[in-house]
């Protein structure tokens, strides 16, 4: 197989749906006057990847390669950590480690869990 | 809803400003994580571990450890010795917070001393190999294929785009992190400095002097970067050629 390839050039359809030039954490927070430089879900992200790591599920540097080879392609025009996201999603997608259609149902069911308050 | 916030004693401000909406990017990294919890890929439990680690470390720690280093000689040869005990005394534990550390930070950690003569400057070629426990997370920068690749070919170029243009009587030594060890810069003590405490020296020891990307020195307590870096690298013709010593080591 080659990952290079497969990682770098083939988009993934739900991802391209979600990305959104606008709605950055670097376009957002200076439009609310908020000064914090990161997202509040960049820790639970970081933390993400360390789980993902230390279970063997996905090991960092391959992570990495990839990330790095999605950060040069694909989602190059994308910000941090906006693209580390993105990317992480697409490779676990990639992987098999959840399917698109499981994270459309479930993206969905946050969504309407989050506005509900 | 209200702007004000309001204390128990009485007093009230305007509350701190948010971002008021929902975005896919927060909806999608709790989605995937929800997913991954499901399918057993790692526990609820372990994500907390791991966040609230991260949302505990920053370079606060290193900077205590280069100012603790500077004020005690016996500190120091510690550090230099054996960097991952002398950093228990400052509080710093590279096994947390499982035990054994985490997949990214490999509990051999060396610190290197700067002299008269010799800088150092750290780099991850391989990926964004970082001493994270005492530096905390890794500025974007650093994480970029820019900074890694040129970093090797051009140090001292790389290091002017910071603002850090070096004599060319002082070496030039690139360390690359690896899958198995960390390094962090020992800076030298700037003058004027003298009869300083711990807690002023710390104050000027920030996260780029302990990168090599920047020089301590009375009045700098915050990394501000002079200069946009390039995105792309520039053609090999326009650098000078720069001494074997002075590429990565």
């Amino acid at each position: 197989m080659n990952a290079k390839s497969d990682a770098a050039t083939e988009r993934i359809a739900l991802l391209e749906a979600l990305r959104n030039d606008q709605k950055t954490w670097n376009v957002l927070a200076p439009r609310y006057g908020v000064t914090n430089p990161n997202p509040p879900w960049k820790t639970s992200l970081i933390a993400m990847c360390d789980c993902l790591a230390a279970s063997g599920a996905l090991p960092v540097l391959e992570r990495r390669q990839a990330e790095d080879e999605l950060s040069n392609s694909i989602y190059s025009n994308v910000p941090a950590p906006e693209r580390q996201l993105l990317a992480l999603v697409h490779i676990m997608l990639k992987r098999g480690l959840v399917t698109e259609s499981e994270l459309v149902s479930r993206i969905s069911a946050v969504r309407a869990r989050l506005e509900s308050a | 809803m209200s702007n004000a916030h309001s204390h128990g004693d009485g007093s009230e401000h305007p509350a701190a400003p948010m971002v008021e909406e929902i975005t896919d990017f927060e909806v999608l990294e709790i989605a995937v994580r929800e997913l991954a919890i499901e399918h057993g890929l790692f526990t609820a439990d372990d994500h907390r571990r791991f966040t609230e680690w991260a949302e505990s470390i920053g370079p606060a720690a290193g900077s205590r450890l280069v100012a603790k280093a500077w004020t005690d000689p016996a500190f120091k040869a510690r550090v230099l010795e054996d960097a991952v005990a002398a950093c228990k005394e400052i509080g710093i534990d590279w096994a947390e917070p499982t035990g054994f550390g985490t997949p990214s930070d490999y509990m051999n950690l060396r610190v290197l001393e700067d002299t008269p003569t010799l800088h150092h400057v750290i780099v991850c070629t391989l990926c964004s190999c970082y001493p994270r426990p005492l530096l905390g997370m890794s500025p974007e920068w650093y994480r970029t294929t820019n900074y890694r690749r040129r970093l090797v070919r051009w140090p001292r170029q790389v290091l002017a785009e910071f603002g850090l243009i070096l004599p060319p009587e002082v070496e030039v030594r690139v360390e690359d992190s690896n899958q198995k060890c960390r390094f962090m810069v020992l800076p030298m003590r700037p003058a004027g400095t003298e009869n300083w405490t711990e807690e002023q020296l710390a104050e000027i020891v920030t996260r780029d002097c302990m990168i090599g990307v920047a020089l301590p020195r009375p009045g700098r307590t915050a990394d501000i970067h002079p200069v946009q870096k390039a995105r792309r690298p520039v053609k090999r013709t326009s650098h000078p050629p720069e001494t074997a010593h002075e590429r990565k080591k």
